[in-house]
């Protein structure tokens, strides 16, 4: 019965595997499956230069950045004990995009230095933290909600702000395409610049699932339990920050991954939130892996930016587990 | 000596003060009913003993102060059962009163037979096994108070601290729990239980504690603690008296 996550997971990881390959073999080079894992594995001709410079850290990267916000998503709901939780209802991305956009329009840093991520996840740990601190021990779906709507539109406006003072209109629309989310010509740079972040932010929050599972029970009953409320608080916060400001500095805005993926493994792991925590991760990464292939995949002559994608897919399903939830939402106003 | 000793307890929630100098002795094989008003500071007092929010004076734990033990120590020693009876999530009932050794459990070591065994026989004497592989948000408030309770006593802890554990429970469950409850004392634990039901109080506790407005004024035998002068100054009811089991048991009358 405690193991039950795992077959979910096995399929979770071949599908990765499938969705890997898939994107190496994708692009404006057309390369069967079978010509792109030789590319990848010899390093030779035009095909290994294809998918190991430019196919390879995007498909890495798409990978990473899936898995971070679907482990961030399942590691706030487990900590605000709520199935609607997710980084980017929350002002994080916004924020992380906010800090990032302020560095990079008024010439701080170049897009591919640390000052990037840096300034991102300071902007994510800020807006989480206040999240935090504004919903309080209770946590209640409806105050949580509203204090995340508030800092997310605060969010949005300072980056409105920072756009509409950026120093030439080329920056301006540079952040503007950058806030919509792609992995469009992220090279082996931004891997290695997000990568550290990341899997940090992956070791933090994987720390924590049993602290989830406790919070079943409410804060008083977990910490009665042996579990430090405070700071499993506080090292979500700081997870989710780092991963999810992380995966802003290089990707944009990718949102709704945090929301869909725990949402479809949930089932599957008896809504246990501590053994949701790994497939939610794989199923973030399937879903960003899928999303990229599918923005590449396009007719149109101009990708289409990931973050629509995601939003796209996203924002239905969260509608439609509101309407499931309408009831919960109803009491928590009360 | 006291599994769970409280002395001169005073704890502040903000400015308000809302346990004054309260000092309880918790002692293995006995059932302690704490009675109060609303508003008196039952559970928060009960959530100093339980370890969960700071005050002042001294609570000892088998005779070692509260502030030197780790937070695992503790929770293996001391169960608490909330009010309220939260489940968050549509955990199966199974899964919920696996919670209950957490406390046991280290980082990398699975489920071991004691935890199995120990979740089994709390199923068991709840009567809650029927529904061991149900979701818990699906099942009955009375059901839910039930699986609340075979969680608390998964953990085997010397201690139980129980807050209202019979609310929302139908007349026959409220007997098994309490009953449940003082066959936990007499098996060698330690039961504190906040109670509304004076005349459950009574027949059940082997002694009750009685709150007001953030004191202790009463801790002795069931009759003594809930005599009709201080159920009155208390509660501000007339209460009479009836004889059930060889006890003289206080039912509320009227408000005054």
């Amino acid at each position: 019965m405690e193991r039950r996550g795992f077959p979910i997971a096995l399929a979770l990881a071949a599908l990765i595997v499938a969705l890997a390959i898939l994107s190496l073999a994708v692009g404006p080079a057309g390369l069967s499956p079978r010509a792109a894992l030789a590319g990848l594995f010899s390093g030779e001709g035009p095909a290994g230069i294809i998918v190991r410079d430019i196919r390879l850290p995007r498909t890495l990267l798409a990978a990473l950045i899936g898995a971070t916000l679907g482990l961030s998503g399942a590691a706030l709901q487990g900590l605000l004990r709520n199935p609607l939780a997710e980084p980017a209802l929350f002002g994080a991305p916004q924020a992380a995009a906010a800090a990032a956009a302020l560095v990079i329009a008024f010439g701080f840093a170049p897009v591919t230095s640390f000052a990037v991520p840096v300034a991102a996840i300071l902007g994510a740990t800020l807006s989480i933290a206040a999240l935090v601190a504004v919903a309080g021990r209770r946590a209640s779906l409806t105050v949580t909600l509203l204090a995340g709507l508030a800092l997310a539109s605060f969010a949005g406006a300072a980056t409105a702000l920072i756009l509409n003072l950026a120093p030439n209109p080329f920056i301006a629309l540079e952040i503007a395409f950058w806030l919509l989310g792609s992995l469009e010509d992220r090279s082996r740079d931004h891997l290695v610049i997000a990568a550290p972040f990341m899997l940090a932010s992956w070791i933090v929050l994987a720390t924590q699932a049993r602290a989830f599972r406790a919070l079943t029970l409410g804060e008083d009953a977990a910490a009665s339990l042996g579990v430090d409320v405070a700071r499993t608080r506080m090292l979500v916060v700081v997870g989710v920050a780092l991963g999810v400001g992380a995966a802003v500095a290089v990707a944009g805005a990718v949102g709704f991954v945090g929301l869909v993926a725990p949402h479809l493994v949930r089932r599957a792991s008896g809504s246990d939130p501590a053994r949701l925590v790994l497939p939610s991760a794989l199923a973030g990464a399937a879903l960003v892996l899928a999303a990229d292939i599918a923005v590449r995949l396009g007719p149109s002559a101009v990708e289409i930016k990931l973050g629509v994608v995601t939003a796209l897919i996203g924002v239905p399903i969260f509608l439609s587990m509101i309407f499931r939830e309408r009831r919960l939402l109803e009491e928590g106003a009360s | 000596m006291s599994a769970l000793a409280a002395k001169n307890v005073t704890v502040r929630l903000g400015v308000r003060e809302v346990v004054h100098d309260a000092s309880l002795a918790l002692n293995p094989g006995e059932l302690v009913a704490l009675v109060g008003p609303n508003g008196a500071g039952k559970t928060t007092l009960m959530r100093a003993l339980a370890g969960l929010i700071p005050a002042d004076g001294a609570i000892a734990l088998d005779g070692k102060p509260m502030q030197s033990l780790k937070a695992r120590e503790r929770a293996r020693a001391i169960a608490y059962l909330p009010q309220g009876h939260v489940f968050h999530w549509p955990m199966s009932v199974a899964s919920i009163v696996m919670l209950g050794r957490a406390p046991h459990a280290d980082t990398f070591s699975g489920v071991t037979p004691d935890d199995r065994a120990a979740v089994v026989r709390a199923l068991k004497i709840t009567e809650t096994e029927a529904f061991a592989d149900r979701a818990v948000t699906t099942l009955s408030g009375g059901e839910r108070a039930r699986v609340a309770l075979a969680r608390a006593l998964a953990t085997q802890a010397g201690v139980l601290l129980a807050d209202e554990p019979t609310a929302a429970l139908d007349p026959r469950h409220q007997l098994t729990v309490m009953a449940l409850l003082r066959q936990a004392a007499h098996a060698g634990g330690a039961v504190l239980a906040i109670m509304h039901d004076l005349t459950l109080a009574a027949r059940f506790a082997d002694r009750v504690a009685v709150m007001d407005r953030g004191a202790i004024v009463a801790d002795a035998a069931p009759s003594e603690a809930m005599s009709h002068d201080r159920l009155a100054a208390v509660f501000g009811i007339e209460s009479a008296t009836v004889e059930i089991d060889n006890k003289r048991v206080p039912i509320a009358g009227r408000a005054l």
